[in-house]
């Protein structure tokens, strides 16, 4: 129980920022939630529609059924390169003598472009004609006949468009587990060594579950990123070409912004909601019963 | 329908979304309509959101007949908000709607949303603003008629007048030994001669997929006159009667006999136009916006005098003349009945009267028929072969289907054409596809 004073700080402090992020956060979830049981083109008068929206979503949408896979695809790639390569990276740096600071500013520096330049450059380097940065890499090995355009292709577009936004941010979450592998005892680590542990080993039963918490944390933040991504992919390919690199979000922006169909909108943006604390719930509880385990 | 630039699309999207939020339902209009509003004229700031190059004539000239306008009026300005990228500039435009907080003056294409707008009365009839000003009869029909909605209503005012060719290289065609498609089903064959001759044959923007849209309303356009994408777009026509089906089959083959360029659907405004000024593409099909561009002294000198260009084909069964073919007057100017007073009044005679001259003396096409244009220093012959072509066009319009169809199955429409023409689906889903979003979504808008 706290002293009196002590409660009226907690509350000073605590009041502000939670009345903030009840107006620019839960309101506007709260409104998108009331829209989408409504048909509204913006200009005309509300109708209410009960849940057709969301029958219609879950029924008879088959676009939003493809940006959905496609938002998963997109997760799964966006995880593996940002996850999975600031893990590597970071452990690599831990045995680097000289020279870390300049990899990391290297690895950071992508967070910090912005995104319409991330776009333009990587259109150029997907291109085809005029030639891009793949393509002619492929022809000097050799390998013309992998050659393609990358971000026409519906078979290779949603990789195409994962790849710059897992490449952005790559450096930003390798930093936090670069700073979580320097808080592992060195002394641990040592003593395992001495031990004959390999290095596999002392990674898997010494380093990872150090930083748990901390990996916990970073992959509830991109999964979460990822499933609201949006502007690389719209100023990428709008979605395309059809629907090969729509996402849920690109969508709902679309139907609402293009279609002016704001209800419609909002029903998928409800789902986008729901997506990502099912998200965060299942990853919480993955990761909960394998340190448990 | 100008170079493409997304940029302002993600940050107008948050901010738009924030807007959207504050929006009230059913907004309505509190103007009267009048196109004689009474009282005195009180000098003000007055805005117009517009969606046109920030450097281009229009904007140029309006800037001038603004401050000509403001030393008569101390206290007057235009406030000129432009946002040229086409797709960026319609969602804040129809957020703005939504919130009920258009300006004087906005931009827009005889589309079902500006209908809804109009018909809500938040719109001033142009037909009788103009008609009072003594400026109606002035103007070119087809210039008029391209900003009409379907009930022949009029509500925008035309700043622009173009021509949509198809500009091809000549010595492109000589080496592939083709000449110019005598009819539209002489494109695949065309196409096909040229590629064996290592030449990409169309150059096309397929990124910004209004290029690729204007192929499917050609053949229609031929076939059946500019009726059949009307009745398609409520519903009463589908894409699987005969003039749509001869539309579809024919892209198809567009793109089995590869006519565009490789990966076109990811290639930009910029870069299409490259390949048919270096010399690497033989055709490209754009409107006269860009006579600039392709008719001057300034191309590339290797390529200069090979540029021609050929208008849409017919052939002995078109229901439409040889004249008459995509020859839009560009996005209109709507005036808005809220906010119309005696200076806007006042202003938009003044303005209407005196661009028409201003804008020919540019070089560009005025869409009065009263004042002749200017032919600019460097240009080549074909400069005023296009200009004189303006002249004698027919009466019917082939419209653009992206200013026609709701905007759910324009989306869909674009998206489409690209998996078709690329080959990832047929004829038949194409068809079957489009037929269930047209009958899904055309109620929406034209019931």
């Amino acid at each position: 129980m706290l002293p009196n004073r002590s409660r009226l700080s907690v509350l000073v402090f605590l009041v502000p920022p939670l009345l903030l992020y009840g107006v620019a956060v839960l309101l506007p979830i709260i409104q998108s939630l009331v829209l989408s049981f409504f048909s509204w083109d913006g200009i005309s008068a509300m109708q209410f529609v009960g849940v057709q929206n969301y029958v219609h979503m879950l029924t008879g949408d088959s676009v939003f059924w493809h940006s959905f896979l496609n938002a998963l695809g997109y997760l799964v790639i966006c995880l593996v390169l940002q996850l999975g390569g600031a893990l590597v990276v970071a452990s690599l740096l831990t045995s680097f003598r000289r020279g870390r600071e300049v990899v990391k500013t290297l690895y950071l520096l992508p967070a910090v472009i912005s995104t319409v330049a991330i776009a333009f450059l990587f259109q150029r380097i997907y291109s085809i004609d005029p030639v891009g940065l793949i393509n002619q890499i492929l022809a000097w090995l050799g390998l013309g006949g992998l050659e393609r355009p990358w971000l026409s292709d519906i078979h290779t577009v949603l990789a195409a468009v994962s790849i710059p936004e897992g490449w952005r941010f790559t450096g930003l979450y390798m930093l936090i587990i670069y700073a979580a592998l320097l808080a592992v005892p060195q002394e641990l680590e040592e003593a395992a060594r001495l031990d004959g542990a390999s290095r596999w080993r002392i990674f898997t039963q010494i380093r990872f579950p150090y930083i748990r918490p901390v990996w916990t944390t970073t992959t509830i933040v991109a999964a979460t990123y990822s499933l609201r991504g949006f502007d690389i992919p719209y100023l990428l390919t709008n979605g395309g070409p059809g629907q090969s690199s729509e996402l849920l979000t690109t969508y709902m922006y679309k139907t609402a912004f293009t279609s002016t169909d704001y209800g419609y909108a909002s029903t998928i943006s409800v789902f986008i909601v729901v997506e990502c604390l099912v998200a965060v719930g299942l990853i919480l509880l993955m990761l909960r019963r394998k340190a448990d385990a | 329908m100008k170079k493409p630039i997304r940029t302002a699309a993600v940050a107008a999207g948050v901010a738009l979304a924030l807007a959207l939020a504050g929006c009230s339902a059913g907004a309505s209009s509190s103007g009267s309509g009048s196109i004689s509003p009474s009282g005195k004229i009180v000098p003000r700031q007055i805005s117009w959101l517009l969606s046109r190059p920030a450097d281009g004539g229009v904007i140029t000239v309006m800037k001038q007949i603004a401050a000509d306008y403001a030393a008569k009026h101390p206290g007057f300005s235009l406030n000129l908000i432009t946002t040229p990228d086409r797709p960026s500039y319609i969602q804040k435009y129809e957020t703005l709607a939504a919130a009920n907080k258009l300006p004087e003056l906005f931009d827009t294409d005889a589309t079902p949303f500006a209908q809804k707008l109009a018909k809500q009365g938040r719109m001033i009839d142009v037909a009788k603003l103009l008609k009072s000003y003594g400026l109606y009869n002035e103007y070119r029909p087809a210039a008029l008629n391209y900003q009409r909605f379907d009930d022949g209503s009029l509500y925008m005012v035309p700043f622009e007048f173009q021509e949509e060719f198809f500009w091809y290289n000549k010595a492109l065609f000589q080496k592939a030994g083709v000449s110019v498609p005598a009819t539209l089903d002489d494109f695949p064959a065309m196409c096909t001669a040229l590629r064996k001759a290592g030449i990409t044959p169309i150059a096309i923007d397929g990124q910004d997929q209004w290029p690729l849209e204007r192929y499917i309303a050609y053949q229609p356009f031929r076939v059946a006159g500019p009726s059949y994408v009307q009745t398609l777009k409520t519903g009463k026509a589908k894409f699987s009667d005969a003039p749509g089906q001869k539309a579809i089959n024919w892209l198809s083959q567009l793109g089995s006999a590869k006519c565009f360029e490789n990966g076109f659907s990811s290639v930009g405004y910029s870069d299409a136009q490259a390949l048919f000024t270096s010399g690497k593409a033989a055709v490209y099909n754009i409107g006269t916006w860009e006579l600039s561009s392709l008719a001057t002294d300034k191309l590339d000198p290797s390529v200069r005098n090979d540029v021609d260009y050929f208008t849409l084909p017919t052939d002995a069964n078109s229901a439409t003349a040889a004249n008459e073919f995509v020859s839009p007057s560009g996005i209109g100017m709507a005036v808005s009945s809220k906010t119309f007073d005696p200076l806007v009044r006042d202003f938009l005679k003044f303005a209407l009267t005196r661009y028409p001259a201003l804008i020919a003396a540019t070089g560009a096409l005025s869409p009065t028929s009263n004042v002749t244009t200017t032919i600019p220093a460097g240009a080549t012959p074909l400069y005023a072969k296009a200009v004189a072509q303006a002249d004698n066009l027919g009466t019917k319009l082939a419209m653009p289907w992206d200013t026609q169809l709701d905007p759910t199955t324009n989306t869909r429409l674009q998206q489409e054409l690209t998996l078709l023409v690329q080959g990832n689906t047929t004829p038949a889903e194409f068809t079957s596809t489009m037929d269930d979003t047209l009958a899904q979504n055309a109620p929406k808008f034209f019931n």
